[in-house]
């Protein structure tokens, strides 16, 4: 167990920066998730914190240690990759060994060890079994197994559940969050996937360009984003922008009606603005009303999600729990101007 | 549908013909060596092209006895399986550093590894006896090994480096993490995963340094390996065709054992190769 401190970190390859100044810490314990659109950086900044890339700029510690400069094995990591990456001509017992075998513990230390990652994680039958043997599922937990058996400071995951089919994901996060629970090692989790980010995350990193765009709990990165672009990729379906224009005296211009603004801050007349609204918030009695029309129901049984269009021409996405409109017909989408939330056409939030 | 499928099966017999003429150019020679290596001088001198009438093993005994069959063989051995080892143990490391290491010149050198696989023996015939004189490695056992290992070397390299290419950087990447040293992930995990292209490579380095005459030659001018003992046997007993066939039977027979026993992994271990490299 171990904090881990990031102090302005940046990384380039060659002459693209693709870390650019990060600074973080996390806690001790705590079930960190890096999230961001494909590209943005995470598997970097993670292997940075694993060792598997230099550092251009900035420092790392693990445990109060700074590691910068030290091997992968020194660092106290464990990693679980995309691919799984287990050594397919090892048996189970074989590959969830390897690293104590590498740092020549005692051989009954190491039969308990796997014996007991085996154990919490179901795999006892299976030790003897090549990788190519087992299905995604099982695959996936020989490779939690061979990070579990270290009992390494801080377990790094790299997008683990991608490769597994809908279900099982769901299940496996599941089992993540509560092995989280039962060991309670600082985890730091590597996803594009917000769902898994919002259920899983004691703390999110929301990352875009290389940059972080905002910190903060899933509950704080819902309800309160900085910036319209952590408002649009937390949260599915996602918010909807529509553009808004300040009024005089704290009022604003959107959808053809006129409401108080949400943020306090003052903001020039005629100043273009885009307002935020989240799906579920649309599913008001009163409040202040927009007309729509439905172009297009997505049915999910307990809710359903209606694709519509303004009188302005924008589209609009809104959430329907008690009734389900008809492709073309008339809607009115009431929501209350305190749930809506205020952002500058350069994304930039207003409270 | 029943007429495409005759014309098929009319096609197939006529390429049995060629295929057929084919096999038997191949299979005939072979056939001619083991029956005459069995024949006694005379019934070779009656009849060159019918059965042997008397078999004998006498040829066999003479070859690997008088004409120092034995020691040749034994000294082919050495060089082969010294080579050879020493080209999978090298070809290996090499393919490993040049597929998933990070260093500099990196690019160059596995440029310069694929341009000595263009430059024929022949070409540096002269500065290599001259290194091996210099060295003190002519007519010892070691520099042969060592002459195979650098003319095979560089193909081994590519096809080691080609294959290594398709394995998942992860893999070397977890074993960094489990604390495997760059030696330890080597012999832990490339050399196990590499097995299907070094056995590939073993069987065709194999082939090349048994039947090498040019190195061996010039490197081992007073110890004779195998088919140089062999090819001055057709010179000193040109009237003993039995004899010199029974010795042709003596060099062939490891080679044949070998495609026997490894026939499924050549055919895999070719196409690892053809679709990795
Ligand atoms: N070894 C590398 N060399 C050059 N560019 C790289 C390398 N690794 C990653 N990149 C680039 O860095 C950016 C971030 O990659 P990555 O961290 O894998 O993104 P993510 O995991 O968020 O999808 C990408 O634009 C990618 O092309
Ligand atoms: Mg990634």
């Amino acid at each position: 167990m171990a904090r881990v401190e990031l102090k302005q970190v940046s990384k380039s390859f060659g002459s693209t920066d693709v870390i650019r100044d990060v600074s973080l810490s996390i806690e001790e314990g705590e079930f960190a998730v890096f999230v961001g659109p494909s590209g943005c950086g995470k598997s970097t900044l993670l292997r940075m914190i694993a060792g598997l890339e230099e550092t251009s700029e900035g420092e790392i510690f693990i445990g109060g240690d700074d590691v910068t400069d030290e091997e992968p094995a020194d660092r106290g990591v464990s990693m679980v990759f995309q691919s799984y990456a287990l050594y397919p001509h090892m048996t189970v017992a074989d590959n969830m060994s390897f690293g104590l075998r590498m740092a020549h513990r005692p051989k009954a230390e190491i039969k308990d060890k796997v014996e007991r990652a085996a154990k919490i994680l179901q795999l006892e039958e299976y030790l003897q079994r090549k990788p190519a043997q087992l299905s995604g599922g099982q695959r996936q937990r020989v490779a939690i197994g061979r990070a579990i058996v270290r009992d390494p400071k801080v377990f790094l995951f790299d997008e683990p559940l991608s490769n597994l089919d809908a279900e099982l994901r769901v299940q496996m996060r599941v089992e993540l969050a509560k092995l989280h629970r039962v060991l309670g090692n600082t985890m730091i989790y590597v996803t594009h996937d917000q769902t898994e980010a919002l259920t899983m995350a004691d703390r999110i990193v929301v990352l875009r360009s290389g940059r972080i765009e905002q910190i903060g709990t899933p509950g704080s990165l819902y309800q309160d984003p900085d910036n319209a672009f952590v408002a649009g990729f937390i949260g599915s379906p996602r918010m909807n922008f529509l553009t808004a224009t300040a009024l005089a005296g704290g009022r604003l211009a959107v959808g053809g009606r006129e409401m108080d603004s949400p943020a306090q801050a003052t903001l020039e007349p005629g100043r273009k603005l885009q307002l935020g609204l989240r799906p579920e918030h649309l599913d008001q009695n009163e409040g202040i009303d927009l007309e729509a029309t439905v172009e297009f129901v997505e049915a999910m049984g307990s809710t359903s999600y209606v694709h519509a269009t303004l009188a302005t021409g924008e589209t609009i996405i809104a959430e329907r729990r008690s009734s389900q409109p008809r492709t073309g017909d008339k809607i009115i989408l009431h929501f209350a101007p305190a749930s809506a939330r205020l952002f500058g056409d350069d994304g930039e939030r207003f409270r | 549908m029943s007429g495409a499928g005759k014309r098929q099966r009319l096609a197939l017999r006529i390429a049995a013909v060629p295929m057929g003429l084919l096999a038997l150019s191949c299979l005939y020679p072979i056939f001619f060596a083991i029956n005459n290596a069995f024949k006694t001088r005379d019934d070779y001198m009656r009849d060159r092209f019918g059965l042997a009438t008397q078999p004998t093993f006498d040829n066999f005994v003479q070859a690997w006895s008088r004409a120092h069959l034995n020691e040749y063989f034994l000294n082919s051995v050495i060089a082969t399986l010294g080579a050879v080892i020493l080209l999978m143990v090298v070809s290996s490391m090499a393919g490993f550093a040049l597929a998933s290491l990070r260093f500099p010149y990196r690019r160059f050198l596995f440029a310069v590894i694929l341009s000595s696989l263009m430059i024929p023996v022949q070409v540096v015939l002269v500065p290599f006896m001259r290194t091996m004189l210099a060295l003190n490695l002519v007519n010892t056992h070691i520099g042969l090994i060592l002459s195979y290992t650098a003319f095979f070397l560089p193909f081994s390299v590519y096809m080691m480096t080609a294959f290594y290419s398709g394995l998942p950087r992860e893999l070397i990447e977890a074993a960094r993490i489990d604390g495997a040293k760059l030696l330890q992930v080597w012999w832990h995990v490339m050399l196990p995963l590499g097995m299907p292209a070094l056995v590939t490579l073993a069987i065709l380095n194999t082939l090349s340094c048994w039947n090498d005459i040019l190195i061996s030659l010039l490197v081992m001018q007073k110890h004779r390996t195998l088919m140089v003992g062999i090819s001055a046997l057709k010179g000193q007993y040109s009237d003993q065709i039995p004899l010199f066939t029974s010795g042709i039977v003596i060099a062939a027979a490891p080679i044949v054992v070998l495609y026997i026993l490894f026939q499924r992994r050549i055919v895999s271990g070719i196409a690892v190769g053809a679709v990795k490299g």
